[in-house]
């Protein structure tokens, strides 16, 4: 009975088998939405790039790969000859409004099956369309900087004599002046000295030949023009070199840096024990940074990082402490060392020690005074004596 | 002759130094008694950086890795800024994404060093000097613009492709067409 079931077990194990895999290959495991989305406008060709990632895929002999519109199903290549793949891209030439939607990628060989989509929307070539299809880039006042016409490496592969037109609000741009200059072969533009008036939507393009038709490709660009970020020079303005203090006693060091003026400051200040950060030189607590004051006077902007000492100890006064402060581009730092406070200072014993030579000088003076009367009253008394002789 | 003698002018002008020193020691010591409780310092917090290359590539996430590329206005929210939490030598950094746990590490593996985000909390890590290393990073100023090395890899540098939505990498051939190692960093205000 036992060995019956185990040959109907195994009989029909054989039989589940293939099935299983004919289900696995039939069903594709859907991977996502590629996370990019693709704005283009009508008339001009489209490429879109099957999003999967994994490079094994594309190596691995008898894969195959097939696209199909998501809401329609159409399979591509399909009747229309709009539509044809190569090298595993999408091809569209000419795209039209009505091609907007998903599209599917689907990546197959025997044993496994993967999909994953890719969303495409095509907009009509007007300038109401410009926020929605344009890439943002960014040029800097008062420097150089470039700006690149994107997307194009489908159009650029294996073309020898690339020329790029370029555009500002439709106006061909002069790219040969000391303004512009349209790096020949490249898809760059070079800007010279960025003023505020360089800012807004351009356009650049190329022509790109399909069976004997010539097709205008083109990308838009929104160029903002940022400030050029001037880093206000830190400077510290405590000057303490040597700090006295008690053993014992609690203790506040405070750094006081000059941020600049008006801007909002990048800098950092901080403290450091023999070159170690506070918090890993003291992770008991017993020295810390205190809390940062930050302020405005007169638009002249400052902070103060306190170092705390709660309480002072021996070890602090073989310490090197620094405060330091850098806006990544210049680094200035203060040494400050900690010295006992003596019990016996030169200073403090001079005070009543002073004290006893006011004395002892008040009883000389008392005593030479009275001497040099007594010695005057002599000197009369002989002078009268005389007069009287 | 005896004035000079026993004049105690001098010694008056020693007390009136030494009175002051005791007046501003009382003065410093009572200070301190005054300070605030203490907190972890500036040197602590993270700035957040916008970052792309002199080609005008923007940083993104692509199935957990790093792209650079192009986006359009539609997909700007794909943009990814960078955080940066500063070492304790000043002036190397570690690189995190910004609004995530993510950080950029510098692996090195036979002769090539690759750029992989990693899961840490890189406010303990920082207090390991020899395993924070990977995540270090030496920023460069060459004008507007900034190179980022890696510091435990003198000479490779994080760098993009030429063309768009390819890996944001490490070379050591930063002169090399093919790739791009110069980017504005541009603190998010």
């Amino acid at each position: 009975m036992f060995i019956l079931c185990m040959v109907i077990v195994g009989a029909s194990a054989f039989i589940i088998q293939p099935e299983e895999q004919t289900v696995a290959v039939r069903n594709c495991q859907f991977r996502g939405k590629h996370f990019k989305k693709y704005f283009r406008v009508e008339e001009e060709p489209v490429v879109l790039r099957c999003p999967h990632e994994e490079s094994w895929l594309w190596t691995s002999p008898h894969t195959n790969i097939m696209w199909h519109k998501n809401d329609s199903g159409r399979i591509i290549p399909g009747e229309d000859t709009r539509m044809w793949v190569q090298d595993r891209a999408l091809w569209i030439l000419p795209a039209l409004q009505r091609d907007s939607g998903t599209y599917v990628c689907t990546i197959r060989n025997a044993s496994y099956c993967d999909e994953m989509s890719i969303e495409l929307r095509v907009f009509e070539n007007i300038k109401a369309s410009l926020p929605f299809i344009s890439y943002l880039q960014i040029l800097t006042l008062s420097t150089s900087g470039l700006l690149v016409c994107p997307e194009l490496s489908k159009f650029t592969r294996n073309k020898t004599d690339l020329n790029i037109q370029w555009y500002k609000d439709s106006t061909p741009l002069d790219q040969d002046n000391e303004k512009f200059l349209s790096l020949r072969g490249t898809t760059r533009l070079f800007i010279h000295n960025v003023s505020v008036e360089d800012a807004g939507y351009y356009s650049c393009g190329m022509t790109f030949s399909h069976n004997g038709t010539q097709y205008n490709v083109t990308r838009n660009i929104n160029v903002r023009v940022n400030k050029k970020e001037e880093e206000p020079i830190p400077v510290i303005v405590s000057h303490h070199q040597t700090i006295l203090a008690s053993l014992g006693s609690k203790l506040t060091i405070p750094c006081k840096v000059f941020l600049g003026v008006g801007k909002k400051s990048t800098s950092i200040v901080w403290w450091t024990a023999n070159d170690t950060n506070i918090d890993s030189a003291y992770p008991s607590g017993r020295v810390t940074e205190g809390p940062d004051k930050e302020y405005s006077e007169n638009n002249e902007n400052y902070i103060e990082v306190p170092l705390v000492f709660d309480p002072v100890a021996r070890e602090d006064l073989n310490t090197d402490f620094k405060c330091s402060v850098t806006n990544k581009k210049i680094f200035r730092t203060l040494r400050t060392r900690v010295k006992e406070a003596s019990t016996f200072s030169w200073e403090i014993a001079l005070a009543p020690l002073s004290l006893v030579f006011l004395v002892f000088g008040g009883i000389c003076m008392h005593r030479w005074c009275k001497h040099r009367t007594e010695k005057a009253y002599g000197l009369t008394m002989i002078k009268t004596d005389h007069e009287d002789f | 002759m005896a004035v000079s003698l026993v004049s105690p002018w001098p010694q008056d002008g020693d007390l009136q130094v030494s009175l002051s020193y005791l007046i501003s020691l009382v003065l410093f010591l009572f200070h301190s008694e005054a300070a605030g409780s203490p907190t972890r310092g500036r040197f602590n917090q993270m700035e957040t950086f916008k970052i792309w290359d002199v080609n005008q590539k923007l940083f993104y996430l692509s199935n957990k890795q790093l792209v650079a590329g192009y986006l359009q206005a539609p997909n700007a929210k794909l943009e990814e800024k960078i955080k940066v939490k500063y070492t304790e030598s000043h002036d190397d950094m570690f690189l995190g994404i910004h609004k995530k746990q993510l950080w950029l590490a510098c692996v090195k593996s036979g002769d090539k060093v690759t750029l992989q985000l990693e899961e840490v909390n890189i406010t303990d890590l920082g207090r390991n000097k020899e395993k924070a290393k990977r995540f270090t990073f030496h920023r460069s100023h060459n004008g507007t613009t900034s190179s980022f090395e890696s510091a435990a890899n003198p000479g490779w540098f994080l760098c993009t492709e030429s063309e768009g939505d390819g890996p944001v990498s490490l070379t050591n051939k930063p002169r090399d067409v093919t790739k791009v190692t110069q980017f504005y960093f541009q603190v998010v205000a």
